[in-house]
């Protein structure tokens, strides 16, 4: 039972131990350092959308000629 | 598309009212933009409305941009112009004196290795701390010198200095990084 344990726990260290190894990184520049900051940052999709709105109300879309109204043309 | 970066900006939508060549200034700026404005700013609902405020003053102008400057040169200045209006006065409180340039560079000598980083999950957070411990002015040449796409002279343009006093107060802001960098581990 002890064994198990002890096997156990020096499974988790190893496991510990890659999980370090994969996520460490060195860095030669702090201009590096904020490229891969860059990289790893996402544009949240919130901004395009409230942008396409914001725009709508300074740009609206043409009016629909009144000619397409009157025979419903849909091109 | 194997580039993450490309296959994220495929998956920004499409300003479908903008006039021609807008949308594709937003699909190829908004990252860079938003990075700027969320390192200066410090906070993503900040930088959210920043990014958001920056490209709108852009459409607005869209028609009235002659490309003398490049259309990234172009959103930098009203990008650091809008968060330096948010800051207020960001000119006059923050721009670094020789002698407070002098103190820095002493602070900061003994940093010139490489930054190793243990864990890049929780780097974000590393970098705004440290940004913030840095005058602002360091801080946003820091942030324009890593984007690789700005030359000295843009970025000496942008910060109304010259290119020669750009280059030394970098020498002195990546050092007060990587003093500050160390510390935040």
């Amino acid at each position: 039972m002890k064994h198990e344990k002890k096997f156990s726990s020096q499974e988790q260290q190893v496991s510990e131990t890659q999980s370090r190894q994969t996520t460490a990184r060195e860095f030669a520049s702090v201009e590096e350092l904020l490229r891969f900051d860059t990289g790893q940052t996402t544009v949240p999709p919130a901004i395009a959308d409230r942008l396409q709105k914001s725009a709508a109300q300074i740009n609206p879309p043409a009016a629909r000629p009144w000619w397409k109204n009157l025979f419903g043309s849909k091109s | 598309m194997d580039n993450p970066i490309e296959a994220a900006r495929a998956r920004q939508p499409v300003l479908e009212l903008a006039p021609d060549g807008f949308s594709e200034l937003y699909q190829a700026h908004s990252r860079e933009i938003y990075y700027l404005t969320l390192r200066l700013l410090g906070d993503d609902a900040k930088a959210e409305d920043a990014t958001h405020d920056v490209f709108l003053k852009a459409f607005k102008k869209w028609d009235d941009f002659r490309g003398d400057a490049s259309a990234r040169t172009w959103l930098y200045r009203i990008a650091i112009n809008h968060c330096s209006n948010l800051r207020q006065s960001w000119h006059s409180r923050n721009l670094v004196t020789n002698a407070a340039d002098a103190i820095w560079e002493n602070a900061a000598a003994q940093y010139d290795s490489p930054l190793r980083v243990l864990e890049t999950k929780e780097l974000g957070e590393r970098i705004q701390r440290t940004l913030d411990n840095l005058p602002e002015e360091y801080r946003l040449l820091l942030l324009l010198v890593a984007n690789e796409e700005l030359s000295y002279d843009e970025i000496a343009n942008l910060t109304g200095q010259s290119p020669d006093a750009v280059r030394g107060k970098l020498h002195r802001a990546r050092k007060a990084f990587a003093a500050h960098f160390q510390k935040t581990a």
